[in-house]
């Protein structure tokens, strides 16, 4: 009897007992109506803004007040850029850290794409050698490309068609967001065209090497130097600046920012003027980028008219 | 009637062993065929349905099985390596989405697998403890590796060299442990995944060191000369990858000219896969593309021709075991010669004796069968999992 007692139990138990059950599909993802765009520079974020209004969420997770081009994000961070619905890149280089990080490669969109031939090397590239492997350099590709307005209208429109191929159902909106757009660049292109034109072959000193392309498309006669607008210049720079005007004498020195007082009346001595020029590749203190290049033309259109 | 029952149960209780002998025979040669067949189609099915999931891969031309043997189970040799071209090719086709797939690594015996984040959303693997990999040198590791090496997040796992021959052949990495994936009861879940940049980092084709340029690497500096510097073998190279040094690593050369092993092509739609196989029919195609299913169905039809030898064998052997046990019982009776005259004397009726020896005949069967039975619905119900444990152990 406990002998069939137990022999029931037993029996009892595997029965009891079921297969393994397959792992849980993994849940699928709810579309959001509003598309979560992450991007690496403040002109990105203002095209994308503008472009897809109120159906975007914008995001520039670099600090205000840093240059994103230098800025590498940590982690958590990268963390947060794996999240988007879309990550748009600059291209030439620009944050180059996006190339030692994991994103999702579908979601990662080059707007440089139609303009990847006119990309310039930056001048005094230092190139290096290793091993059997021969020169090479570190990401020295010219990168503020948006400087140049005309790549800056190429540029808005592959955000157009990122937007439009990532919502299409709101491509009319998209469309015509970016004609206005376009139509602001247009405006803000021709004034600096026609005060590029007044400045003629008028020599001029740019602060940093990062006006490449501003240089290229207005067909400026410029050299740069390698100053800091909050750093006074040590002993040897003002010696070179002084060979280097000796050659091309410039009467203005267009800054990245609001130099020191003091560099702005040491250059005043030396009969050069300093322009702000900014290429706002972070997120400004006030406004917006658009604002910013309007503020920058203004600037640039009364030196040219001053240099007469 | 209950009589011949009575004694036939009697009897096959007095003799244990001979019945325990009876039983297991029998036993066994009604469940061997099915349990084979059962467990054969089972591990065919769990072998296809990893093949099955992955619609086409790309590799270098060679051996089809290898290709898929590793690109899919991890196993074999690595396949000879492809350019990273490849896959940007497939994605420009606009046909599907490329996932490349680097596997000539290994880390304490477990598989390093170079791929995109891509390669986790398609082979839905969930990250159980911490997170994906986010920057160069970070690791996920699958729940049977972490298991193995006992890793979780925030530990380092090193890279082993690939042959004792050649220590500086490759890079060996400290990895940065980031996550650890959920069980998914496939071979992921004994690999180690990194961004396919670390794997070419590990390769030696990326690195990062002091900045040449800067005053404090002065003394690995061979000759500078206006904008060239070349450095000496002083220069330090970081073999582990950390927020202060991340900024310096970089890669030489097109990425496009990088290796891969495979790439993962994820069709959009059936079309687009027609299409896309019809892309590398060329004569002089370097690279070819191949249906994983197909290879391995390949591979199955020669397991199962075996297994038609091996159930052929295993009939032979049953049939001679019945013949066998058939002797067994008339050997008995005729033993049992005198208990059955003793039977008659005592009055049992001819057809009382014959039901007796008939129901031990039907008991032992019986029992055979019901064990038979069971053993039967435990491999169907547990030989999924202790084939999964047995292919990934």
């Amino acid at each position: 009897m406990i002998r069939a007692f137990s022999f029931a139990s037993f029996v009892a138990f595997l029965l009891s007992c079921s297969p393994p059950s397959e792992a849980p599909a993994p849940e699928a993802a709810t579309p959001s109506s509003q598309l979560r765009v992450f991007v690496v520079n403040e002109p990105l974020r203002y095209f994308a803004a503008r472009i897809g209004g109120s159906h975007v969420e914008v995001v520039l997770p670099a600090p205000s007040g840093i240059d994103p081009s230098t800025w590498t994000p940590d982690a958590e961070t990268v963390a947060a850029y794996q999240s988007a619905d879309l990550v748009l890149r600059s291209g030439a280089g620009y944050a180059d850290w996006v190339d030692l990080v994991s994103l999702p490669a579908a979601r990662v969109v080059d707007t440089s794409a139609a303009y990847r031939q006119r990309v310039r090397q930056r001048a005094g590239t230092v190139t290096h050698q290793h091993g059997p492997g021969g020169e090479h350099s570190h990401g020295e590709l010219a990168h503020t490309t948006w400087l140049d307005l005309q790549l800056a209208i190429l540029q808005a429109a592959a955000v157009a068609d990122t937007l439009v191929r990532a919502r299409p159902e709101h491509e009319s909106a998209f469309r015509s967001e970016l004609a206005a757009l376009v139509a602001d660049l247009e405006a803000l292109d021709g004034q600096l065209a026609a005060a590029a034109q007044e400045l003629a072959d008028a020599p001029l000193l740019f602060s940093h090497p990062v006006y490449d392309y501003l240089i290229g498309r207005y067909a400026l006669n410029a050299r740069s130097l390698d100053w800091e607008p909050d750093a006074p210049p040590t002993p040897r720079q003002w010696r070179d600046l002084a060979a280097v005007v000796h050659e091309h004498p410039a009467r203005w020195l267009l800054w990245e920012a609001e130099p020191l007082t003091e560099i702005e009346r040491a250059l005043r001595e030396r009969g050069i003027e300093s322009v702000v020029f900014d290429p706002c590749g972070g997120t400004p203190e006030d406004g917006d980028f658009l604002g910013v290049m309007k503020a920058n033309v203004a600037r640039f259109e009364a030196a040219s008219t001053a240099s007469e | 009637m209950s009589g011949p029952l009575y004694l036939a149960w009697r009897y096959l209780a007095h003799h244990r062993a001979k019945t325990a002998i009876l039983v297991t025979a029998i036993t066994l040669i009604a469940f061997l065929p099915i349990g084979l067949n059962q467990l054969v189609s089972e591990s065919g099915r769990q072998l296809a349905a990893r093949a099955q999931s992955t619609p086409l891969l790309v590799g270098e031309r060679g051996s089809r099985l290898d290709l898929v043997l590793a690109s899919l189970y991890f196993a074999s040799d690595p396949p000879a390596a492809m350019r990273y071209a490849e896959a940007e090719r497939v994605d420009a086709s606009e046909l599907a989405t490329a996932i490349p797939l680097h596997v000539r690594f290994r880390a304490r015996g477990h598989s390093v697998v170079g791929t995109t984040l891509e390669y986790l959303e398609f082979r839905g693997l969930r990250v159980a403890a911490g997170r994906p990999m986010a920057v160069l040198g970070e690791c996920l590791v699958g729940a049977a590796a972490a298991r193995d090496l006992e890793l979780s997040p925030g530990d380092t796992v090193t890279t082993s060299p690939e042959t004792v021959f050649d220590l500086a052949g490759t890079y060996r990495l400290r990895m940065r442990v980031a996550g650890v994936l959920a069980p998914s009861h496939t071979p992921d879940d004994e690999a180690i995944f990194v961004d396919v940049k670390t794997a070419w980092v590990i390769e030696g084709l990326g690195h990062g060191h002091q900045d040449v340029a800067s005053p404090g690497a002065s003394s690995a500096v061979l000759k500078r000369e206006d904008d060239r510097v070349t450095a000496n073998a002083s220069l330090v190279e970081y073999n582990e990858i950390t927020p202060e040094n991340l900024a310096s690593f970089h890669f030489h050369g097109d990425l496009a000219e990088h290796p891969v092993s495979a790439v993962l092509a994820v069709p959009r739609d059936e079309k687009s896969r027609v299409l896309l196989l019809g892309r590398y029919t060329a004569p002089d195609e370097a690279v070819q593309i191949v249906e994983p299913a197909a290879v391995m169905d390949d591979l199955l039809a020669t397991v199962f021709t075996v297994r038609r030898y091996v159930l052929a064998a295993i009939a032979l052997v049953s049939a001679a075991t019945l013949v066998v046990a058939g002797l067994v019982f008339l050997l008995s009776v005729r033993l049992r010669r005198r208990e059955i005259e003793t039977l008659h004397k005592l009055g049992a009726a001819r057809s009382h004796v014959a039901l007796m020896l008939a129901a031990e005949v039907v008991a032992v069967i019986a029992v055979a069968g019901a064990l038979a039975g069971v053993l039967t619905w435990l491999s169907g119900s547990f030989g999924g999992a202790a084939i999964r444990a047995f292919l990934l152990s």
